[in-house]
């Protein structure tokens, strides 16, 4: 026995001193790793704060895009479980009753199966209403006894962006997916400006080895300003709809239109005021076919056609498709021809119907022939033949030349995301004859809608071409101004002279009696310039067209461009440009009261019966409008006022666009001086990029209302009055 | 061999080896400081007192002291007769952890409740296991226990015990140190070695094969249930489920470098290694006080059993002897797996650190097991 006894002590000595050894080697060889390791371990505490995304405001500051502060529900299945799960019953009957959405039964499975579990979302974007229910409840349970008390929820901040005006200017503002990146549009192409830097919670030791906690808190996003107004935008919106709805289904199944696409602009600066095209889609939803396809379509669809029928509904017509402009390219081969000295101005040309060029016979779109028209008449009845002699006149080079001045085939560089390049789509140098003749008209090359706006704008404007531009200023989260984007000159394209002569040529096209082919363009009481465009899409004998009409008001000193383009419009005889015109007038009768344009010419009778019934119609159209975005800043409140026509200016004048509203006209002079008045004194007052400020306060001001509005809801302040009262 | 104090001190009590005392008394106030160095963080978060497992240790320790003060006045022989007795009370009561008294802990069901104590009836068993097979060996004659019979025979009521413990509280390393305890009495009751060396050449043969047939995957079917034994040997391949704890504790170790990073500087105690006062409180002493800490805690260990085998060497019977090498063996064997545990070289397996981790019966039944050996060390006659 003595001696197994000194080999056991032996035995277990060894295992002793082999479990030293065993610790030595293990500090020894990885010491270092593991040190390194633990550390690396305690940086497990971090958790990163998110950053708000900044918001995309219109021209007057209503918020077309935000980010709101949200709250993800977490369990911690561990303090849950904790107390042999006495909290379970009591915390998953709070859950139930505060968070609805909340499936309790897989809450329950999964906490009885992760006991350990720490972190794991259960709810996601759950408003602050929500939770803040339950926070108060729990405050309250804190008291009760143990096996009442609820444990192991908690909840972490995020962000969410909405859209309140739903799909109102979709395609322009594109959207974004996980919340912070941006898909199309303004979303996309200022992503990096809207996006902040997340922030971050750590926990870090001292020397004394204590937990430290600090906090680097996020830098929330810019905001960006756009040039849009939201109210010239809905009504754009509502009367595309209105088109696509009016020819629904007429000559084939299907939307009034392939594509409608509308732009407005200043053709003073080159802002974009609305560009809106349809079919439209929900900002918030952007990823639902419904409104597009039936179910069985989409159940149909496998994911590559289900994403490429969503880019389909994403893109930006205006911006993203390329067509053959048409007639409505006229008045560039005159601008040029002019501005090169191939012609005058005053000459005349005979037309018979069709002109032979080469081997082919070319006609005009009256084939009968409209006999001898001075170059102003053509472009007025959009004679063919008129145009080809003028361009033979420049020749093809300096054709080329004034061609690519307009900036076709380039992108016009818009802050928007999903420009399409068109370089390839349009003549080079290899161009016959048979091309110029087809080019002068517009037929032959591809321009995008922007690409024609923009070159219609330096054509009226004096000859500067503008930079298009959705975006005037960034400013960061504080509301300081971080960058202000000025309008910008990239050239002139043509003369002065020139510009005004073009001008008393697109005048005659609307406003001489029924001569012109746009004279359904002109809304009433306002003089316009403008051309039409009829452009047989290719194959030509499917004689399927893109129908347009570029117009702008007042006729003599462009205030706003109109560009409409029909793409294949749904009725049996698709060549008619009159589809385009009354569009465009329908809309401008609506955009230029809201604008403070004020009419210039004598109401007929007949117009102002029309006007009066019309404006019925917008005023209803307002309140529906209002109550659908009870939301937004309540500017829908002006297209109601504004469409009153001369009620507009009372209260409006606040933009300081509208204090060089005066517009020449001698009916409502009266009107126009206390205009000026009243904008200057605004802009005294302090005005910044449309939005009037209360100087007590420096809260913003609701521009039809005029009560002092909370910088944070947007909602009126109760009790406040201002100044304008 | 002298024990000069030994002569002096005819009294029982003034007889007992103070040496295991004094080291005993300070296994025992050091666990109390590493406990509260490893726990104070996460009882701040959980039970929003930091003292919170210092306090229930501090209670636990003084009630062990107290049964200790009380066993070592005992007369040892006093078990014989309760010998059988506690036997059965031991199984009764892991059998109890069936019944409604037992509840959980950590998810394993290995505890009773009897109003206001609870406790691990696993602590007993080892206890009991210890007088029974001490009381198997002596009514043996001599001849008797060199024959396999005879050994099957001192094996049985540790086998019975250990496969109860097994089955009824699905606790394999406490079954596993209950049968090595009879193991070990039987090994120096006897004079055999070639069963000894034999079995255990045939368990490390047999482990061996099992371990590589797993390693290499060729029972499929069955390799989940050994994930143990992939994170055990290679913890990093699993380092977010069974390798976690492992390998936490080698970082805890390995971080400590030689001299450790001071008393209470752990960083692996800060939420990382959970509930680092129990079975991996030896990881956060290597962590703390180094290879050195760790070096000096094995010291005491080994003066305690060098103490414990003096006294089997030198007890008045064969009995007290038996006793002293049962508890001998109880203690070596779960340092020895504990400290295993945490540096990687075997499987993990939960078996706590006597005297030092966290835990009220473990400590209790310890320190009446270290009272028999008192009062057996006060009985020794020297010639």
């Amino acid at each position: 026995m003595q001696k197994k006894l000194v080999v056991l002590s032996f035995l277990v000595m060894a295992a002793f001193v082999l479990l030293a050894v065993r610790l030595f080697f293990i500090f020894r060889d990885n010491g270092q790793r593991y040190k390194k390791q633990v550390y690396s371990q305690q940086s497990y505490d971090s958790t990163s704060l998110p950053f708000k995304r900044g918001d995309i405001v219109d021209r007057k500051g209503s918020k077309l895009a935000y980010s709101e502060k949200v709250y993800n529900l977490i369990i911690d299945s561990k303090l849950l479980m904790s107390d042999e799960g006495i909290h379970l019953e009591p915390t998953l009957n709070a859950v139930r009753k505060y968070f609805k959405s909340v499936d309790t039964a897989a809450l329950r499975e999964y906490a009885e199966k992760n006991p350990s579990s720490q972190y794991r979302v259960f709810a996601k974007k759950l408003p602050y209403d929500d939770i803040q229910a339950y926070l108060e409840f729990e405050e309250e349970n804190r008291s009760e006894e143990d096996e009442n008390r609820v444990a192991g929820v908690w909840f972490e901040e995020d962000y969410k962006r909405e859209y309140p005006y739903g799909s109102l200017a979709c395609d322009l503002l594109g959207f974004t997916q996980g919340e912070n990146s941006g898909y199309f549009g303004l979303e996309e192409y200022y992503n990096s400006v809207l996006n902040g830097t997340n922030g971050r919670r750590y926990g870090y030791l001292t020397e004394d080895s204590v937990v430290e906690q600090t906090i680097k808190p996020a830098t929330d996003g810019n905001t960006i300003v756009s040039t849009i107004d939201t109210n010239i935008q809905s009504i754009v919106e509502k009367h595309l709809l209105k088109f696509s709805e009016a020819h629904k289904n007429e000559a084939r199944e299907g939307n009034g239109a392939n594509n409608i696409g509308c732009i407005i602009m200043d053709p003073n600066t080159g802002e974009v005021l609305a560009m809106a095209s349809y079919p439209s889609f929900d900002l918030s939803n952007p990823r639902d076919l419904s409104p597009f396809y039936s179910e069985e379509e989409i159940g149909g669809m496998d994911e590559e056609e289900k994403l490429e029928a969503l880019n389909r509904v994403w893109r930006n017509f205006c911006i993203s498709d390329t067509y053959e402009p048409g007639s409505t390219a006229k008045p560039f081969t005159v601008a040029s021809a002019i501005e090169d000295g191939a012609i005058r101005g005053d000459e005349s040309y005979n037309c018979n119907g069709a002109l032979e060029v080469g081997e082919h016979v070319i006609h005009c779109h009256n084939r009968l022939g409209d006999g001898t028209l001075t170059v102003s008449q053509g472009i007025q009845k959009s004679c063919n033949v008129v145009l080809m002699n003028v361009a033979f006149a420049l020749g093809k080079d300096r054709w080329l030349k004034y061609n690519r001045a307009f900036n076709f085939g380039l992108k016009t560089n818009i802050d928007l995301s999903g420009e399409v390049n068109a370089s390839s789509l349009v003549f080079n140098e290899k161009m016959g004859q048979t091309d110029l003749a087809v080019g002068s008209f517009g037929q032959g090359f591809n321009v995008t809608m922007i690409q024609m706006a923009s070159a219609y704008c330096s054509l009226i404007n004096g000859g500067y071409y503008y930079q298009p531009h959705v975006v005037s200023k960034i400013m960061n989260a504080e509301g300081a101004t971080v960058e202000d984007i000025e309008p910008r000159v990239l050239k002139q394209t043509i003369s002065n002279s020139t510009s005004s002569k073009i001008r008393e040529m697109m005048k005659s096209v609307v406003m001489e009696g029924t001569e012109g082919t746009g004279w359904s363009a002109r809304p009433a009481g306002y003089t316009m310039g403008g051309k039409t465009g009829t452009a047989e899409k290719i194959p030509r004998d499917k004689r399927n067209y893109v129908v347009s009409f570029c117009g702008y008001v007042p006729a003599d000193d462009p205030k706003v461009l109109s560009y409409v383009v029909i793409d294949q419009p749904n009725v049996i005889a698709q060549d008619n440009a009159r589809l385009a015109t009354t569009l465009t007038m329908d809309i401008m009768t609506e955009v230029l009261p809201y604008m403070n344009i004020f009419m210039t010419e004598e109401l007929t009778d007949d117009e102002r019966a029309e006007l009066e019934e019309m404006q019925m119609d917008f005023s209803l159209d307002a309140e529906t409008v209002k109550e659908q975005s009870d939301e937004a800043e309540g500017a829908e409140g002006a297209e109601g006022e504004a469409a009153e026509g001369e009620g507009a200016a009372e209260g409006e004048s606040n933009s300081p666009d509208e204090a060089d509203a005066p517009a020449g006209g001698d009916d409502l002079e009266t009107t126009t001086v206390e205009m000026i008045g009243a904008g200057e004194g605004a802009n005294e007052e302090g005005t910044e990029g449309g939005i009037r400020y209360d100087e007590a306060t420096g809260y913003p001001i609701d521009p039809n209302t005029g009560q002092v509005l909370d910088p944070e809801t947007l909602l009126p302040i109760e009790g406040s009055t201002s100044f304008m009262d | 061999m002298k024990f000069d104090f030994l002569k002096k001190n005819r009294k029982q009590l003034a007889g007992v080896d103070l040496n295991i005392v004094v080291v005993v008394i300070f296994l025992l106030a050091f666990g109390v400081i590493m406990i509260y160095s490893a726990s104070s963080y996460e009882a701040m978060l959980k039970m929003g007192d930091p003292q919170f497992y210092l306090k229930r240790q501090v209670r636990n320790v003084i009630v062990a002291i107290v049964a200790m003060v009380i066993f070592s006045r005992m007369d040892y022989h006093l078990w014989v007769k309760f010998s059988i007795g506690a036997y059965i009370a031991a199984i009764v009561t892991v059998g109890l952890v069936v019944t409604p008294l037992g509840f959980e802990v950590n998810g394993a069901r290995r505890w009773i409740n009897l109003g206001p104590i609870s406790f691990q009836p696993a602590e007993i068993a080892k206890i009991a296991v210890i007088l029974g097979t001490a009381l198997m060996i002596t009514r043996m004659k001599k001849e008797e226990i060199e024959t396999p019979l005879g050994m099957l025979k001192v094996m049985t009521p540790a086998g019975i015990m250990a496969v109860a413990v097994f089955l009824l509280t699905s606790n394999a390393s406490s079954a596993f140190i209950i049968g090595m305890i009879a193991v070990v009495m039987l090994f120096v009751a006897c004079k055999n070695y070639r069963f000894f060396v034999l079995g255990a050449l045939a368990v490390i043969i047999m482990g061996a094969l099992l371990v590589y047939l797993i390693h290499t995957q060729s029972i499929p079917a069955m390799s989940f249930r050994f994930s143990r034994i992939n994170a055990w040997l290679n913890p990093e391949a699993d380092a977010k489920g069974y390798g976690f704890q492992t390998l936490q504790s080698l970082y805890s170790i390995g971080s400590g470098g030689l001299w450790g990073k001071g008393l209470g500087q752990s960083m692996q105690k800060l939420g990382i290694i959970p509930e680092a006062q129990n079975d991996m409180i030896f990881s956060i002493i290597c962590e703390e006080l180094g290879f050195f800490g760790a070096v000096v805690v094995l010291s005491m260990f080994m003066f305690l059993l060098w103490r414990c085998l003096l006294v089997a060497q030198n007890a008045p019977d064969i009995y007290g002897s038996l006793i002293t090498v049962g508890v001998l063996a109880h203690i070596s064997l779960q340092v020895i797996m504990n400290v295993a545990v945490v540096t990687n070289t075997m499987p993990n397996t939960g078996v706590t650190l006597p005297f030092i981790s966290y835990g009220g019966t473990s400590v209790v039944f310890l320190l009446i097991e270290i009272g028999m050996i008192l009062n057996i060390s006060g009985r020794i006659v020297f010639e």
